[in-house]
């Protein structure tokens, strides 16, 4: 799966999965209460396509462990392939070229995220994961939740905003690409 | 002398661009040529190197019309920002260098041999055993130009490679081009630094608008400009100025 | 301290792989094992591990303090809020089944994390590199592994430059969800627009440095492996094996 055609791709991959980890740090200051841990993956499945997205995707997710240090990330890399796959049909659909249909595209793609990492973190982790979703699943459960549910509402609430922003905040950067530096993506003109 | 590119009446246009980044250039580069590209920024000075070199549109995209022929077995080629060209994978100095003739898959005394070389041209063998990341930007910039010689390119292009580097280091950098040269590479240099390049180059070319204004020896053609004009008639001595920031260098001085 | 440390440990002078291969068992094996017993004795070979590579102190603590969050929440989640039957432990009432299933899923990620921590404390980028380039793994693989660890940094100075670019002329970080999320724009935009327009520039230098190529790539610094560390790695694949193939025969009986 990891064997992109050209060494543009692979920096392309390179940039993507260096955005997924460095916008982090802006959505930190900014007190966002999203990780935005996706834009590169999204951003490079509207630039290039779905492989290297999935790629990047992968690869952030191995990095994100090698500097965190916390392995509980590794298995979510499957939710970073169902997000490449997805940003690529939307951006293949034109659902980033304008700011009204990239929302609703990201909350799908929210709903996608969720239904995929609610069951991994339940099963694998019995709903324990590093981060402020478990605070929620745990909030959740001690008001009488059964733990499947509250570790699924916990996901969705924080997925569908983080993919929402995500998507728009992909949308913007599509529509203010120069016109000769978007002309270098033949996947944009699709 | 042999030519190791030619270029004859070439037009180059980016991808989504309306007008031709280089229209009807007609150019040819030998083994041991210095060449100097001026012109303003727009003019076309980046990408007749691209073109000359072969990386356009190979690499970056978009048409050319015209013929070219390029013997050159290798190009080099070497941009204003250091950090933009490393590898990323080399832990040191030595890596960084010996990263391309790596590529080739020469045996490893081979590469190693190669490596030193270049970075004896470039006097960086002290930086051999650094970390890449942890160097000034005119060091790194050396590394980046050791790097490209280390391929043994025939033509070696450099894009305002001293850009970032403060004077010394500019001036360092200048001296290595006509020793590359002399050793057989055909040396490309794009500059708005007329000073320099009038120190260094064999020839000239100047353009505007993507098209060849001026060609000939450094003197003549880093003067075709109004202010060279100007410095000459007022009896400056050459090489003269071609543009007004070089200009009220050579009157503080 | 979460990173490489430099060291001549038995595990910094294995073959990158056969340390690897031991932090991998100890991932795959973690999930193969129900019971707390089994999991403690999976503990102790992660303590051991970590111990071979001279750096359990450090290692065992960064486990901790990552894992110490995940324990508290196991405790509520499974220890307070779990299953009857339940048992008197001081004021509170604990889930027998719960506490079990916690010590099982928190065992567990402190030993992977210590063995993830182990590996990455004892195995060298650098010899990593070395060695997938002397086993012939495609230059896309060792570059995406190595590269975009060492672009990172650069990535985040320039995101912390624009967001006191940004401050000084004005923007504010506070305010409403709506104004912070209005400031996201400015600031992300430039990073990623930038991180765009340096691109070709990457290619241009990787390609002229036959980094495309297709011959196999010299490995300068190669890692020495042996047999007994190549039949050490098959082990372990086959005792990864055994262990599932026990647990899934004990889910069946």
């Amino acid at each position: 799966m990891i064997r992109p055609t050209s060494l543009r791709d692979l920096v392309l991959i390179r940039l993507g999965v260096a955005v997924n980890l460095v916008i982090g740090q802006i959505v930190a200051a900014l007190l966002l209460p999203v990780y935005l841990d996706s834009v590169g993956t999204i951003l490079v499945a509207a630039l290039v396509g779905p492989r290297a997205a999935i790629t990047v995707g992968l690869v952030s997710q191995v990095l994100n462990a090698v500097i965190s240090g916390n392995f509980s990330w590794l298995p979510f890399a499957l939710v970073q392939v169902v997000i490449a796959l997805y940003a690529a049909a939307a951006a293949r659909l034109g659902l980033f070229r304008r700011f009204a249909t990239a929302v609703p595209a990201g909350i799908g793609m929210g709903l996608l995220a969720a239904s995929c990492s609610a069951p991994i973190s339940y099963f694998l982790f019995g709903g324990v994961t590093a981060g402020g979703v478990t605070v929620v699943t745990t909030v959740l459960r001690a008001l009488g939740a059964p733990l499947g549910v509250a570790v699924a509402s916990a996901s969705f609430a924080t997925d569908l905003l983080d993919k929402a922003i995500a998507c728009a905040l992909v949308s913007v950067v599509l529509r203010s690409l120069p016109g000769t530096l978007a002309a270098r993506f033949p996947a944009l003109a699709r | 002398m042999t030519a190791l590119v030619v270029l004859e009446r070439v037009t180059f246009t980016y991808a989504g661009a309306v007008r031709p980044a280089l229209a009807d250039v007609s150019l040819e580069i030998a083994a041991g040529d210095v060449m100097a590209v001026t012109g303003e920024s727009g003019a076309g000075t980046s990408t007749l190197l691209l073109v000359a070199t072969g990386f356009a549109p190979r690499v970056v995209g978009g048409t050319l019309a015209g013929t070219r022929r390029i013997a050159a077995r290798r190009c080099g080629v070497v941009f204003a920002r250091p950090w933009t060209q490393l590898t990323g994978l080399c832990s040191t100095v030595r890596d960084e260098v010996a990263f391309g003739p790596a590529s080739l898959g020469l045996p490893r005394a081979a590469v190693l041999a190669a490596a030193r070389n270049a970075m004896e041209t470039l006097h960086i063998e002290q930086l051999a055993g650094r970390e890449p990341s942890h160097l000034s930007g005119g060091e790194l910039q050396r590394v980046v130009v050791a790097a490209a010689l280390a391929m043994r390119p025939d033509v070696l292009a450099l894009d305002d490679p001293a850009a970032e580097l403060d004077p010394e280091a500019a001036d360092a950098l200048y001296d290595v081009l006509p020793v590359v040269a002399a050793a057989g590479t055909g040396v490309l240099l794009a500059t708005p630094d007329s000073e320099r390049a009038g120190r260094v180059a064999t020839r000239a070319v100047a353009l505007a608008s993507g098209r060849i204004v001026a060609e000939g020896s450094p003197a003549e053609v880093l003067t075709d400009t109004e202010v060279a004009r100007i410095a000459r008639a007022a009896g400056c001595p050459p090489p003269y100025p071609w543009d007004v920031p070089s200009l009220l260098r050579r009157v503080e001085r | 301290m979460i990173g490489y440390v430099d060291g001549t440990s038995p595990l910094h002078r294995a073959h990158p792989y056969t340390t690897l291969a031991l932090s991998g068992a100890l991932l795959f094996g973690a999930f193969a094992l129900t019971r707390p017993l089994e999991v403690g004795l999976l503990v102790l070979t992660a303590v051991l591990f970590a111990a071979t590579g001279r750096v359990l102190r450090s290692s065992a603590q960064t486990a901790l303090l990552l894992s110490l969050p995940i324990w508290i929440l196991l405790f509520v989640l499974h220890g307070l809020l779990g299953a009857e039957p339940r048992m008197a432990f001081g004021p509170v009432a604990l889930s027998v089944p719960g506490i079990a299933r916690a010590l099982v899923l928190g065992g567990r990620v402190t030993a992977i994390v210590l063995g993830f921590l182990t590996a990455l404390a004892t195995v060298s980028p650098h010899r990593l590199v070395e060695a997938m380039t002397a086993d012939g793994v495609p230059f896309g693989r060792t570059f995406l592994l190595a590269s975009t660890l060492t672009v990172l940094p650069r990535m985040r100075e320039r995101a912390t430059q624009i967001l006191e670019a940004q401050q000084c002329r004005g923007l504010r970080l506070g305010g409403s969800i709506v104004a912070r999320l209005r400031a996201l724009g400015p600031l992300a935009l430039p990073l990623v627009l930038g991180a765009l327009a340096e691109v070709d520039e990457q290619v241009l230098a990787l390609d002229a440095r036959g980094a495309a190529g297709s011959a196999r790539r010299t490995a300068l610094d190669p890692p020495p492996d042996s047999r007994a560390q190549h039949a050490l790695r098959w082990a372990l694949l086959a005792l990864v094996a055994a262990a599932y193939a026990w647990k899934f025969w004990r889910m069946r009986g």
